[in-house]
């Protein structure tokens, strides 16, 4: 017979003070493997890039940034619902509305741009900072599996603030039109754009965030460094284009992450009767798809390196 | 199966060499790893852990290569930083948790056991709160929670006792002591202070500039003859030629002299040399046998 150890707390008196003890246990039940470690890493992470699981301050900045993305969407559908119920004559000032799908994404730019420079600190700096980095890496997680949650954690965080109000536009506009049928045939050609532009747009705009912040484990600087990227280079090119669209000065266009989203916009959604025709276009399509998937590439070869190398 | 199996480990930084052909084979139980800072003991600790890499040479633990099943070792293995690696804004709680699941614990295992796992160490209802609040002596208690969580089979400790007061310290020393010799974990502590080592381990591993200075049980530091501390109020200098002369070792210090005694035979000659050179005897005592004297000699002619 053992002695239970664990039923009365027991006195382990020391010098300077106690220690109650109700027996340390082992442990032999079931273990996750790397798959599921990564993911709850991911989950975690997801729920960071909005405060949850921190304090109510940490809450604050993602919860509103993500409401303001919203607002246009909430306008839309009151606005859709007032011009169901003008009846035929209302069609004339839907076609004006200014909140469309292939609108949306810029609208709400701003946002998405200040909430990666606010939450990509949090994400990659903050384990930087308070070096928790070794705490990590000691327990077998791969350094690789870690930057991908963390990663996949922003990107996620990211995409549920470009894409809920959209959903909601979309379901919005369906429950307003006259029958389901018209509905889903009018709107659901726009699925596909909404998608596509809306990822494109996270995994740009997050790329360039968590390579910035990876780098940067100081928060205040962290949060400049990526504000100034999404505003500098539009600035530039601007002044280049200005002065000239001759010779290489033309692909500068593909470095200033805002214009290139605009004609990856425009592009997606062009083929559709109110799509915006984008003026200024001297480059091919193809160009700005190239110049974003070859930045997200690089962002996020660069953030995964830096976990790879970082000495802790 | 050895703890941990190293053979000719070496790791530089440029050109400094931070270890230096390390061969040794640890088996399970209380190590202490002892050296001045710089003598390599945390670099040795973090190539175990697979933070660091070697520059060459080999080292195993619980025969797993660090080069190549870093991952697996992890598993086995629980380790406490010597530096802060606690974000302030969480609770001691959730970041235990959070660990326990980052090594493979599904969500409700990890936190039935940080719960147990915090009473071990005895944090209780401060558990809620968010660790910036707490004192040294409580992050240290959380760090050591967060290198448990898992069970491991070794634990690591870097100078678990850093910034403790003496309180603190008899009972984070009394918390690994227990947590190896009743639970069954071994454990490796690193220190620079040998009366802690002294106090828990039963196996020494002495580092000095990178160098292995020795690797034996604890017994065999403290059950050498000890040293005896001669005092004389003049002729200090004539007294350690005599002593010298007559086959001892003496080391001046302050206003003591201290000579390596191997038998009994010392003592006669101490007390000879004194009568026959005349000098004003003040004191003759054994030193306390003590492993930081015996350390230093092992030091000094290493």
């Amino acid at each position: 017979m053992t002695e239970p150890t664990n039923t009365q707390p027991k006195l382990a008196s020391s010098a300077g003070g106690s220690i109650y003890d109700l027996g340390y246990q082992g442990y032999q039940g079931r273990r996750l493997a790397r798959r599921d470690v990564l993911l709850s890493l991911y989950g975690q992470t997801l729920r960071a890039c909005y405060g949850i699981g921190r304090g109510a301050r940490a809450k604050i900045v993602p919860f509103t940034l993500a409401g303001l993305a919203l607002i246009p969407a909430i306008i839309a559908i009151g606005i859709a619902a007032i011009i169901a119920q003008a009846g035929p004559a209302g069609s004339r000032f839907d076609s004006i509305s200014p909140i469309r799908y292939h609108t949306y994404a810029s609208a709400i730019a701003v946002f998405v741009m200040l909430f990666c420079a606010a939450q990509a600190p949090e994400l990659f700096g903050r384990d930087q900072r308070f070096g928790v980095l070794p705490l990590y890496f000691s327990r077998g997680l791969p350094r690789m599996d870690y930057a991908v949650a963390r990663i996949g954690g922003l990107v996620g965080g990211l995409l549920v603030m470009v894409l809920v109000p959209q959903a909601l536009l979309f379901i919005g506009r369906l429950l307003t039109a006259a029958d389901p049928g018209t509905g889903w045939r009018l709107e659901s050609p726009n699925l596909l754009p909404i998608l596509l532009q809306g990822l494109l747009t996270v995994l740009l705009l997050g790329g360039i965030a968590a390579v910035i912040a990876a780098h940067t484990p100081r928060r205040a600087y962290a949060t400049a460094a990526i504000i100034a990227l999404f505003i500098v280079p539009p600035v530039i090119v601007e002044l280049v284009t200005q002065t000239g669209r001759t010779g290489l000065g033309r692909y500068l266009v593909l470095l200033s992450p805002g214009d290139i989203l605009e004609h990856t916009n425009g592009a997606l959604f062009r083929t559709f009767a109110d799509g915006p025709d984008v003026l200024g276009r001297d480059l091919p399509d193809v160009a700005y798809f190239v110049a974003v998937i070859a930045i997200i590439v690089l962002t996020f070869g660069l953030t995964i390196r830096r976990y790879r190398r970082i000495a802790v | 199966m050895p703890l941990i199996s190293l053979a000719s480990l070496t790791r530089r930084y440029g050109d400094v060499v931070a270890l230096d052909g390390l061969t040794l084979d640890l088996e399970p139980g209380i190590i202490g790893l002892v050296g001045a800072n710089g003598a390599g003991k945390s670099t040795l600790i973090k190539i175990l852990l697979g933070l660091l890499s070697a520059t060459s040479g080999e080292a195993r633990v619980m025969d797993l290569d660090v080069r190549t099943q870093g991952a697996a070792i992890g598993r086995v293995v629980g380790y406490m930083p010597e530096h802060d690696c606690l974000p302030p804004d969480l609770t001691a709680t959730d970041l235990v948790s959070h660990m326990g699941q980052m090594s493979g614990l599904p969500r409700g295992a990890a936190r039935e056991r940080t719960a147990e796992v915090l009473r071990h160490v005895g944090l209780y209802e401060e558990r809620y709160r968010p660790i910036g609040t707490y004192s040294t002596g409580m992050k240290q208690r959380v760090k050591l929670a967060q290198a448990l969580i898992h069970d491991p089979r070794l634990l690591l400790l870097d100078e678990p006792t850093n910034g403790l007061d003496p309180a603190g310290r008899d009972e984070m020393l009394e918390l690994v002591h227990r947590t190896g010799t009743e639970f069954g974990i071994a454990v490796i502590l690193a220190s620079h202070l040998l009366g802690e080592i002294e106090r828990v381990c039963d196996f020494l591993v002495a580092l000095d500039g990178g160098h292995l200075l020795r690797a034996a049980p604890l017994v065999s530091f403290t059950s050498r003859t000890g040293v005896l501390a001669v005092e004389v109020d003049e002729g200090q200098d004539q007294l350690a030629a005599a002593l010298t002369a007559r086959g001892l070792t003496v080391v001046a210090d302050g206003r003591l002299l201290l000579v390596a005694l191997d038998d009994q035979g010392g003592y006669d000659l101490v007390r000879d040399s004194v009568v026959d050179l005349g000098l004003p005897l003040v004191r003759i005592e054994p030193r306390r046998h003590s492993l930081e004297d015996l350390f230093r000699d092992q030091a000094a002619s290493a």
